[in-house]
């Protein structure tokens, strides 16, 4: 599991970077997107893995700990999901103005010579 | 400290949250209303940061040093719950920001919150940012704070929309969110290694990470600098900074002054507390690297200010330099230089914030900074600002105008190039003074910082003469500039306070020292947080 | 009172007297020429009271605390050349003051050059009064400040403005190169108080650091004492006001340099170095000066090259090392300051009468302006050295000290030869001044007829005059006694004998100035016509200071301009790629420090299942990455996909509530990507000049996809080492025990999301409420590219048939095939209501909670105006996102205000169960009032940001103005 995981990881983070240093708006959104993922799951696995252990307890019993997954890594994801939502809302809102205002989906705003 | 007194240290972050709330259910036409909300909130904030600096400078009843403020959220012991922590550098911070937040407020009134709708609500939410992240002891809600801060500085940077403000926008908030999730990665690695968030827990706790960990430690502390490293605007992740700050409304501009500030915040308490001297093999963890950097960052930012076309590149340069200084002067790891980076600290800062809000009237005329840089209206129920232009065109006496600029102009060249009266002298005095004496055998990288503090002293001085001959003595055709009293005050009161640093250089300096030794004394803080007692829970039956 | 606070008071009155003077009406010349007199009179009486206890090397001091910890007190010190100095400051600051009072005219803002003029005499008397070396600094900086506003007087001159430029950023940049060589001798003695630092000169001399510290002190002196090659400035200064120069150029600025060097003389004079340095920069000075003095044609001019020359003589006097010159220095800048400001003021009587300073134009003005002619006379024979005057006897000390022994080098044999010469030249060009202007044949067509200048515009100069007179004629019993003071102070007890008569017989030193003045008069005679036809003087005339000095700040800039082009961009794709490689760079480098370990644990066996899943997961992140430029639509649709794999191993890796969590986001993001798509323009293939991939631009892409490749590994290999590595002791322990029994509620991650970290939620909603406000505001001033504004393709065709066919009306052939899912999307709403309140209140104990409820809230709404259309869901639900932002904002921020009611810190929750038929017992938690706030504000942001995007789809183009306009969501009709 554990590698697959990281394989995972891997390539979405890959994935993510390759098209946040593209020159069009609409590419590096989706490359934060991707990113967004990665940072995620990689989150989630500084909890380690377990699996069929989720972090909700019996009524009123003293728990062992070591019988669920971390759950403060989850609390972490969950915000930073929220987060990451929020801010790909704003980037896509910028984007478009941007597109709007300049005429061009360039991140620069303006066309380069090469990328075209 | 009891009664209310206790809950004081939450304030700075709930009252400015809860008064943009309360703004959010008004009609966006109760201008007054909103106006009015806001100065009584930043006047609050100022009163509390007072409050706050009397409390936490006084010494403890055993005569020894003061001992930092606990706050812990939810009433759950440290390190399980997220505590605020207020010792004397976190409210040294929350005093500049909320005189930085007061003048920005004024200044404002006199048109800028009416450039677009709800400015005063994301302008206190910025402060909510910022005084959180200087009071949190917890990395992760740190993260969160910055997330808060710089959301509301997005909206700020994009406040009034126009050409050149969205394409600044779009660049500073692509690179933002980018280094966030550096952010996330760095802090998760560092839970997934000691197993804890809490600042003083993880100081405590480093020294004791296996060897076979250090590597991943370190690691997710160097991703972590680097994401800071953006926010103070190191060589080369500054890029961004100065156009962003250009294209923004200038008291927005002003405001985002100490934005860079909190960078170097965290990185001068994350440093001084995990890798301190007593943090164990880890100890001295990338002084050498922020000195590097701190280098190349003032050579940047002199080479930016010398070739600057504007002013407000001018003074985004300037940020650089101050940023490089202050990071340069952290990687000396002495007490002495730090004491004398935390006055150049807040000296620089004041000095941009009212260069800033200079600038606009000072070129007034030259350029309208509120000329729509966009093609003609496309919808029919296109949203413009509500300005009222027949009251932008009064102003105080003409000729007490080019005065009152000239003068102001001049004091915030002397600021900059760390010429006397002011207190950017004393400042760059004390810091060459601090390197000058705080090793036996002056080190070459000491002698290039004490160069390059010099240089861009210089530099400052060649850029902004030419300015301000050209821009104030110069006859030129072009419109009477004018001034309001709202848009004065603030840059006055800026100004002045420089003054009052230069004069009362001794006791400000005092307690810049004690704070830097404190910062010295990392475990005192660790044992102020890990040992702040719990009000026990009321008990209720499941 | 005692003297000392005397003294205190007559450095604050100048400045205070400056502000008053600045708030004085543009008008009051009267008003403020009398407060700067008074002041200046005042302060010279103080020093006069003080006097008496100097004498024998006495000292006054007194401090402020400043700046203890470093050791920086406010400290004023008098001792004999400080108050030599001082005098000289203060009464000539006086008599200029009168000058000055008639020489300015009525246009002039006269109010604002006093309140320049006092403050420049203020700094300049700090500066000699300074009792420890940064004060001294301090006020120097202000020296230059100061006299760069007194130069920029008459900004509106372009001349004017250059020379205060030229004047402030050399003595600026000397300054700071003062400041750093004092902050070194600083180090060496361990403090910056002056007597301490006079106690300890062997330290200084044998300190590695002399050299340095003794090379930055020169500078700084020299570019304000105006030696070469730092002496370009001083002729461009002259673009001020005369009494400005006569003062500057006299008595202050200009000394303020020759101030530093004697006071530091004790300590840092006496090495080869220093004499080396000193003594050849000031003979170079004298002989620059003197030999530019002679060529010039304005006034004005003679007398700046005459003074740098003038200056370069006291210099290489200090130069010299040894007692009797020092003797010879102070008393020469005495002399120097009397007659120059007295010739500058003649000068500036000769413009302002004639409106002329031309020597080519003037002539035989004497018949017209006697008494001004005479007093001229008297002061440049001074200048010139004729005996009976100051002038004369320092320069027979000069002449005298140039034929002694110093170095035993060649130095010394041609030290006198050099001496005459320079003297030769000052009589020259002191007749020239005289007899060009005053004598010949009366002048032609000058721009007004000269007269005599009026008396109280005399009465400075007459002053001056008298004084180069006395000194001349009785030294010992006039100048004699302060002079000794002035000389014990700087040299104690090494001070030397000396006589100041008149005669010392018929010897070396006589005959020298006997032939300089023989010799200067014959060149003048043989030379003067040749003299007024040179354009600038030769030689060193071709050599124009001000001209370098511009062209090497312009190469500096450009140097900048391309060096922040170099190192710099203002692209966003550098930027990201620089800070990713960083990042990696600072993420691997412990690796390879450290070098890399997996832990020791065992991995988990696969489940082949979640394997397939991530193949496809793999493959969509791949794929979107290859599409996003060309198929947007499919690399959104590639994009949901990693996301579903996302949520997938979420819920496999036991954590339910990111996997509804991420599900939800998932949902929303899609929606909005969508919305957002319209707006972008249309992409097709690159079609490159020759039908291939430009070389750079292949570079490019391959090296991106080597740093992607690196960072994902990088993130593999590490997200790899600890999860093989176990779990430190985690607080995460803490939650998990204590959740229920004190948190109330069995869903951990939920309670740690409402409590234990509740302060993190409420932050998190924050950052979701800024955001939608910065949309809102963005999208209120929403202008899309003018080509895609038009209505999509199919829109078009739909309504186009509609209005073809006379049956249906525009929007019916939407209606019918929206029409099943119409009726199933509106029956739907009330069960996505409900549920999203099940989500909200189970929250506490399993997964859902707030956000997850909110998000399904919003959905809900969505679905609505899919449904029925914009406008019909506004007719009938008016939502106002922004209260619902600001109700959430409120409740959550308020229940955790709530505690400290009773005493507990923020955000602590109170909880207890109660029954609630049909739905069971739930937690009456306050966390979950708590959590109703997430809920209000995820609702309120979450619609605001869709609707708001949406709304721009039917927001009605320009053109047909007939058709109803359509709104912003109806609460923010205010706004607008």
């Amino acid at each position: 599991m554990e590698i697959v995981l990281a394989l995972g990881i891997g390539i979405f983070t890959a994935s993510g970077i390759w098209l946040l240093f593209r020159p069009r708006t609409f590419q590096v959104i989706i490359g934060l997107c991707l990113l967004s993922y990665a940072v995620n799951l990689f989150i989630l696995a500084m909890g380690r893995l377990r699996m069929d252990a989720p972090p909700i307890i019996e009524r009123g019993v003293a728990v062992d700990p070591s019988q669920y997954a971390d759950p403060l890594p989850q609390a972490l994801v969950l915000t930073a999901i929220v987060i990451s939502f929020a801010t790909t809302a704003l980037l896509l809102v910028v984007l478009l103005a941007s597109r709007g205002q300049t005429g061009t989906d360039h991140v620069d705003g303006e066309e380069k010579d090469g990328e075209p | 400290m009891s009664g209310w007194a206790s809950h004081l240290v939450i304030g700075p972050i709930v009252v400015p949250l809860v008064a943009a709330a309360a703004m959010l259910l008004f009609n966006d036409r109760r201008t007054w209303l909103k106006r009015a909300l806001g100065i009584a909130t930043t006047v609050a904030l100022f009163a509390m940061a007072l409050v706050l600096l009397q409390t936490v400078s006084t010494p403890a009843a055993d005569g020894g040093p003061a001992r930092p403020l606990v706050y812990l959220l939810g009433d759950w012991a440290a390190p399980f719950g997220i505590v605020l922590v207020a010792d004397r550098l976190s409210v040294l911070m929350l005093m500049l920001t909320s005189i930085l937040g007061f003048a920005a407020m004024v200044y404002a009134l006199a048109r800028w919150d009416r450039a677009g709708p709800r400015f005063h609500a994301l302008f206190l939410l910025l402060l909510m940012g910022v005084n959180g992240a200087f009071l949190t002891g917890d990395i992760f809600n740190l993260f969160v704070f910055f997330e808060i801060l710089l959301a509301a500085s997005y909206g700020l940077v994009l406040h009034g929309s126009g050409v050149v403000r969205i394409k600044a926008g779009l660049h500073y908030v692509t690179i933002n969110v980018a280094t966030s999730l550096l952010f996330l990665i760095g802090v998760s690695l560092i839970y997934g290694v000691t197993g804890t968030l809490n600042m003083a827990d993880l100081a405590a706790r480093i020294p004791h990470v296996p060897a076979s960990d250090l590597m991943l430690l370190e690691g997710g502390a160097a991703i972590l600098g680097i994401a800071f490293l953006v926010k103070a605007g190191m060589w080369p992740l500054s890029f961004w900074l100065p156009t962003t700050y250009a294209a923004a409304a200038p008291p927005a501009a002003a405001l985002f002054a100490i934005m860079s500030k909190v960078g170097i915040y965290v990185i001068l308490r994350l440093s001084s507390l995990f890798f301190g001297q007593d943090a164990g093999a880890a100890a001295g963890f990338a002084d050498t690297w922020l000195t590097i950097g701190g280098l190349a960052t003032i050579a940047y930012g002199v080479i930016g200010i010398l070739s600057a076309q504007t002013l407000t590149r001018v003074a985004g340069n300037y940020i650089l330099i101050s940023s490089g200084t202050l990071l340069a002067a952290i990687g000396t790891d002495s007490a002495t230089v730090w004491a004398a980076a935390l006055f150049y600290l807040v000296s620089s800062t004041l000095a941009v914030a009212a260069f800033y809000l200079l600038i606009e009237p000072v070129e007034r005329g030259e350029r309208d900074e509120l000329a729509p840089g966009a093609p003609g209206a496309i919808f029919e129920d296109e949203y413009v600002g509500t300005f009222d232009e027949e009251e932008d065109e009064s102003g105080i006496a003409i000729p007490a105008t080019i005065a009152v600029l000239g003068g102001g102009f001049i004091l915030c060249s002397l600021l900059l190039s760390g010429l006397p009266p002011l207190s950017g002298f004393i400042a760059k005095f004390a810091i060459i003074d601090g390197l000058l004496i705080f090793e036996d055998t002056i080190a070459p990288t000491t002698w290039a910082l004490i160069a390059l503090i010099i240089l861009s002293g210089l530099a400052a001085m060649i850029t902004m003469t030419r300015a301000g001959i050209d821009l104030l003595w110069t006859p030129a055709d072009r419109p009477q500039s004018y001034l309001r009293v709202v848009e004065a005050a603030p840059i006055a009161l800026l100004l002045a306070l420089c003054f009052v640093l230069m004069v009362q250089a001794g006791p400000v300096m005092g307690y810049m020292e004690a704070t830097a030794r404190a910062l010295g004394q990392p475990h005192l803080y660790s044992e102020a947080v890990l040992s702040a007692p719990r009000i026990s829970q009321p008990a209720v039956a499941p | 009172m005692a003297v000392d606070r005397l003294l205190l008071i007559a450095l604050i009155l100048p400045f205070a007297g400056s502000i008053v003077a600045g708030f004085l009406p543009a008008g009051a010349r009267n008003a403020a020429a009398l407060l700067a007199g008074t002041i200046a009179l005042i302060g010279t009486a103080i020093l006069i009271a003080a006097y008496p206890a100097l004498p024998g090397g006495g000292i006054l001091r007194y401090d402020i605390e400043w700046l203890p910890s470093l050791g920086l007190n406010l400290s004023v010190r008098l001792d004999g050349l400080s108050w030599l100095f001082g005098f000289l400051i203060l009464a000539i600051g006086a008599l200029v003051v009168l000058y000055a009072r008639y020489y300015m005219s009525a246009e002039d803002p006269v109010p604002r050059f006093f309140s320049f003029f006092l403050a420049f005499m203020g700094s300049m008397l700090g500066l000699v009064l300074s009792g420890n070396l940064v004060q001294m600094a301090f006020f120097w900086e202000l020296t230059s400040l100061f006299s760069f506003l007194l130069i920029g007087y008459w900004h509106q001159n372009q001349s004017a403005r250059d020379g205060a430029r030229i004047a402030l950023i050399t003595t600026g940049a000397g300054g700071v190169c003062l400041l750093l060589g004092i902050l070194i001798i600083g180090r060496i003695v361990g403090s910056y108080d002056i007597d301490r630092i006079l106690a300890s000169e062997n330290l200084i001399r044998s300190s590695g650091l002399y050299m340095p510290a003794l090379l930055l002190i020169l500078i700084g002196a020299f570019t304000k004492s105006a030696q070469v090659p730092f002496h370009f400035w001083l002729p461009h200064a002259m673009a001020a006001p005369t009494p400005v120069s006569a003062y500057l150029h006299s008595a202050t600025m200009v000394k303020a340099g020759i101030f530093v060097l004697m006071r530091l003389w004790p300590v840092l004079a006496g090495t080869d170095e220093w004499y080396f340095i000193v003594s050849s920069t000031g003979l170079a000075t004298l002989l620059v000066g003197a030999w530019a003095a002679i060529f010039q044609q304005d006034l004005k001019g003679l007398l700046a090259y005459s003074t740098i020359s003038h200056l370069g003589l006291i210099t290489l006097l200090l130069g010299l090392g040894s007692p009797l010159a020092a003797v010879a220095a102070i008393f020469h800048t005495v002399n120097h300051a009397t007659f120059k400001a007295s010739l500058f003021m003649a000068t500036g009587i000769i413009d302002h009468e004639t409106g002329t300073r031309d020597l080519r134009r003037l002539s035989g003005l004497y018949r017209y302006m006697p008494i001004t002619a005479t007093l001229a006379m008297v002061a440049a024979a001074a200048m010139a050295g004729v005996p009976l005057l100051n002038g004369f006897l320092s320069k027979e000390m000069f002449l005298a000290e140039a034929l002694a022994e110093h170095s035993g080098t060649f130095v010394d044999q041609l030290l006198p030869v050099i001496a005459t010469l320079a003297s030769a030249f000052a009589v020259l060009y002191s007749i020239r001044f005289i007899h060009q202007t005053f004598f010949g044949p009366p002048p032609v067509d000058l721009p007004r007829q000269p007269e005599e200048a009026p008396l109280w515009m005399r009465v400075p100069i007459e002053v001056l005059v008298l004084a180069c007179l006395v000194i001349g004629i009785v030294p010992a019993l006039t100048i004699g006694p302060f002079l000794a003071t002035a000389v014990q102070s700087v040299l104690g007890d090494r001070t030397p004998v000396y006589s100041l008569a008149i005669w010392h017989g018929f010897n070396a030193p006589m005959l020298m100035s006997l032939t300089a003045l023989v010799a200067g008069t014959v060149l003048y005679l043989l030379f003067r016509d040749r003299l007024n036809a040179m354009k600038r003087s030769p030689v060193i005339g071709r050599l124009k200071g001000r001209k370098t000095f511009e062209a090497v700040l312009a190469v500096i800039v450009a140097g900048a301009r391309w060096l922040e082009a170099l190192f710099g961009t203002r692209r966003l794709q550098p930027q990201l790629r620089v800070l990713v490689c960083l990042a990696l760079i600072a993420g691997l480098l412990p690796f390879v420090r450290f070098d890399y370990r997996p832990g020791p644990l065992p991995v988990t066996l696969l489940d082949p299942s979640f394997a397939v899943v991530w193949l496809l997961g793999a493959a969509c992140a791949i794929g979107a990455a290859w599409q996003a430029k060309y198929h947007r639509l499919a690399a959104l649709i590639l994009t949901s996909g990693a996301g579903l794999a996302t949520c997938i191993s979420f819920i496999w890796l036991s954590a339910p509530d990111l996997g509804v969590t991420q599900l939800l986001v998932e949902i929303v993001t899609t929606v909005l990507l969508l919305l957002g798509l319209r707006w972008l323009p249309k992409r097709v293939p690159d079609h490159w000049p020759e039908a291939r991939v430009p070389v750079q631009v292949g570079l490019r892409r391959s090296t991106d996809l080597l740093v992607a490749v690196a960072a994902g590994l990088g993130m593999a290999l590490v997200s790899y080492a600890v999860m093989t590595r176990p779990l430190p002791h985690s607080i995460s322990r803490y939650f998990m025990e204590h959740a229920y029994f004190e948190g109330g509620g069995t869903n951990v991650v939920n309670v740690i999301l409402v409590d234990f970290r509740g302060f993190d939620t409420l932050g998190e909603i924050t950052v979701l409420g800024i955001v939608a406000l910065t949309v809102f505001a963005l999208l209120r001033r929403f202008r899309p590219a003018a080509e895609s504004v038009a209505s999509p393709v199919q829109q078009r065709e739909q309504t186009a048939s509609d209005h073809a066919s006379p049956d249906r009306a525009v929007g019916d052939t939407v209606a019918d095939y929206m029409l099943a899912p119409k009726v199933i999307m509106e029956w739907l709403f009330p069960v996505i209501i409900v549920f999203s309140l099940y989500l909200l209140l189970r929250g506490h104990d399993s997964p859902g909670g707030g956000f997850g409820a909110g998000i399904v809230m919003s959905i809900a709404i969505l679905i609505q105006y899919m449904a029925r259309g914009t406008r019909q869901v506004e007719l009938l639900l008016s939502i106002r996102p922004l209260r619902w932002i600001g109700a959430g904002l409120l409740c959550a921020a308020l229940t955790g205000a709530g505690a400290s009611l009773f005493g507990y810190p923020f955000l602590t929750s109170f909880f207890s169960y109660i029954a609630v038929p049909g739905v069971g017992t739930v937690p009456a938690a306050s966390a979950v009032l708590f959590d109703f706030g997430v809920f209000g504000l995820v609702v309120g942001a979450t619609v605001l940001i869709l609707i708001a995007l949406a709304h721009q789809s039917i927001r009605i183009p320009r053109a047909p103005a007939d058709e109803p306009k359509a709104s912003l969501p109806a609460s923010e009709g205010g706004a607008a």
